[in-house]
């Protein structure tokens, strides 16, 4: 180690390569937020339900993502959705779908826990002025249960751009990838490896920074 | 206007109400006392279906709330129903339950907004009317976490009042305020009395019981002990549960 000249000119060369992965790592985080914020709060409303015939399929389905590996739910959706359905995904359409999907089973319980942390007398109050229940989700219990659901739900996004890595494995050009083909090119693992670190640390820091400073703005003013 | 008829409730293995049998007439005013834990509360949030009872009845005007026959079997109504009942129905909460993240203003037209599809215009002005007869038109764009309990209390009687309901049930109104605070709002209360408002109160307040209560009903232990005028019911009661409750909190 002593004695190790780094060449980093290398990874600046190619430094068009990590700006396609980070912008695949992007469309993948972009992709399962937005499937995950649309299933988090169906199967966390359904958690949620007094009717059992949504309450047990929801919490089947938060259990079964919470208590299995992530690259495990990745590879059998690229590989064992297909024989199933018939359906062929492509990789990154698999990832996409998968992690949105995993996503998912997390924000449902951010979104639950923030709608069980509501006072039971908001929804009292909205129905005894007779509001149906979705109407007093929507506009007494959810905008106050947001605000308490914003801060965990952006570590989760973080944590979703670290999950992009995974795409690797199916072949999905993200940042790693791009990164490991990179080296067998280049024969650079220390720089191209350390230069792939300080890209998602200048992704997901500024996501965790600004989590931590919401939490602290909304504890100031109430 | 309401009658109920054999109502019981259970709380898991715990039986809170046995049996109330009850009827209210149009422009009474009923004060429930009784010891904590006795039933009141549930019983009161039975009659708009905030609670859901086991068994027996509960009827506003002549309409069975929150159950329908579906082929001679009791079930729950659909959920549309029981909210038209709720609306008709004001109730006032112990911990006032504002909406917090609505002003003042907000908070008392959100019910004719949403509920009755009342045009903003309509609905502000009944409200800003409310607001001034409760002594709170200079609050009207004030949050409720920048009120004092008894203002709060009164934003909240303003907003189960915008619904205009034909009966009001106030639950401990004031056993959440600072002593000073409660005759604000007790007097808001007799106001309303006085417009011949047909209400059911559960509380402490004996002074109160006495000056405005048409009907003084003592429970304990989920029945009903006795009911009569506040005279009677004051100076010489039958029962003794409620000669001993009486000694207990007038001192």
């Amino acid at each position: 180690m002593v004695g190790y000249t780094w060449h980093f000119g290398v990874v600046w060369e190619y430094r068009e390569v990590f700006l396609r992965g980070a912008l695949v790592t992007a469309k993948l985080t972009a992709g399962a937020l937005a499937i995950g914020l649309v299933l988090g709060l169906l199967i966390g409303m359904a958690k949620s339900s007094r009717r059992a015939w949504l309450r047990v399929p929801a919490t089947t389905y938060v259990e079964l993502f919470r208590a299995t590996p992530t690259l495990v739910q990745l590879v059998w959706i690229y590989y064992s959705l297909p024989i199933l359905t018939g359906v062929q995904l492509g990789s990154f359409v698999s990832v996409t779908l998968g992690l949105g999907m995993n996503a998912g089973a997390y924000f449902a319980e951010i979104f639950r826990a923030g709608i069980l942390s509501i006072d039971r007398g908001q929804m009292d109050a909205a129905k005894a002025i007779g509001m149906r229940h979705w109407q007093a989700m929507r506009r007494i219990i959810l905008p106050q249960a947001v605000r308490r659901m914003i801060p965990p739900f952006i570590n989760e996004t973080a944590t979703l751009v670290k999950l992009t890595t995974l795409g690797s494995v199916l072949a999905v050009y993200e940042l790693l990838h791009e990164s490991n083909n990179l080296i067998t090119n280049t024969f650079r693992p220390l720089e191209v490896y350390t230069t792939l670190a300080l890209a998602f640390f200048a992704i997901i820091y500024p996501i965790i920074y600004l989590s931590r400073w919401l939490e602290r703005a909304w504890v100031a003013r109430s | 206007m309401i009658r109920v008829v054999d109502l019981h409730k259970w709380f898991g293995q715990h039986h809170v109400l046995r049996g109330i049998d009850l009827e209210v007439q149009r422009g009474e005013v009923l004060v429930i006392i009784g010891p904590s834990g006795s039933g009141k509360s549930t019983l009161l949030k039975c009659l708009n279906f905030l609670e859901e009872y086991e068994r027996g009845a509960v009827y506003f005007e002549d309409r069975l709330v929150g159950y329908r026959d579906l082929k001679g079997r009791r079930v729950r109504d659909h959920e549309a129903n029981v909210a038209r009942v709720r609306a008709e129905i004001g109730m006032v909460f112990q911990s006032f339950n504002l909406f917090p993240h609505k002003t003042v203003l907000e908070n008392v037209i959100e019910g004719p907004l949403v509920v009755k599809r009342q045009s903003r215009a309509a609905a502000v002005e009944v409200a800003t009317a409310l607001l001034r007869k409760v002594g709170l038109e200079e609050k009207l764009h004030a949050y409720p976490s920048r009120l004092s309990g008894g203002q709060q209390q009164r934003a909240a009687i303003a907003r189960a009042l915008a619904m205009q309901p034909k009966v009001m049930l106030f639950d401990e109104p004031t056993s959440a305020l600072d002593p000073e605070l409660v005759g604000e709002v007790l007097d808001v209360m007799k106001k309303l009395a006085g417009e011949g408002m047909t209400m059911l109160v559960v509380t402490h307040e004996m002074g109160f019981a006495r000056e405005v209560a048409d009907r003084v009903l003592m429970m304990d232990e989920g029945v009903v002990i006795e009911v009569g005028p506040p005279d009677q019911i004051f100076r010489a009661p039958k029962e003794a549960r409620t000669a001993a409750f009486l000694s207990k909190v007038l001192h």
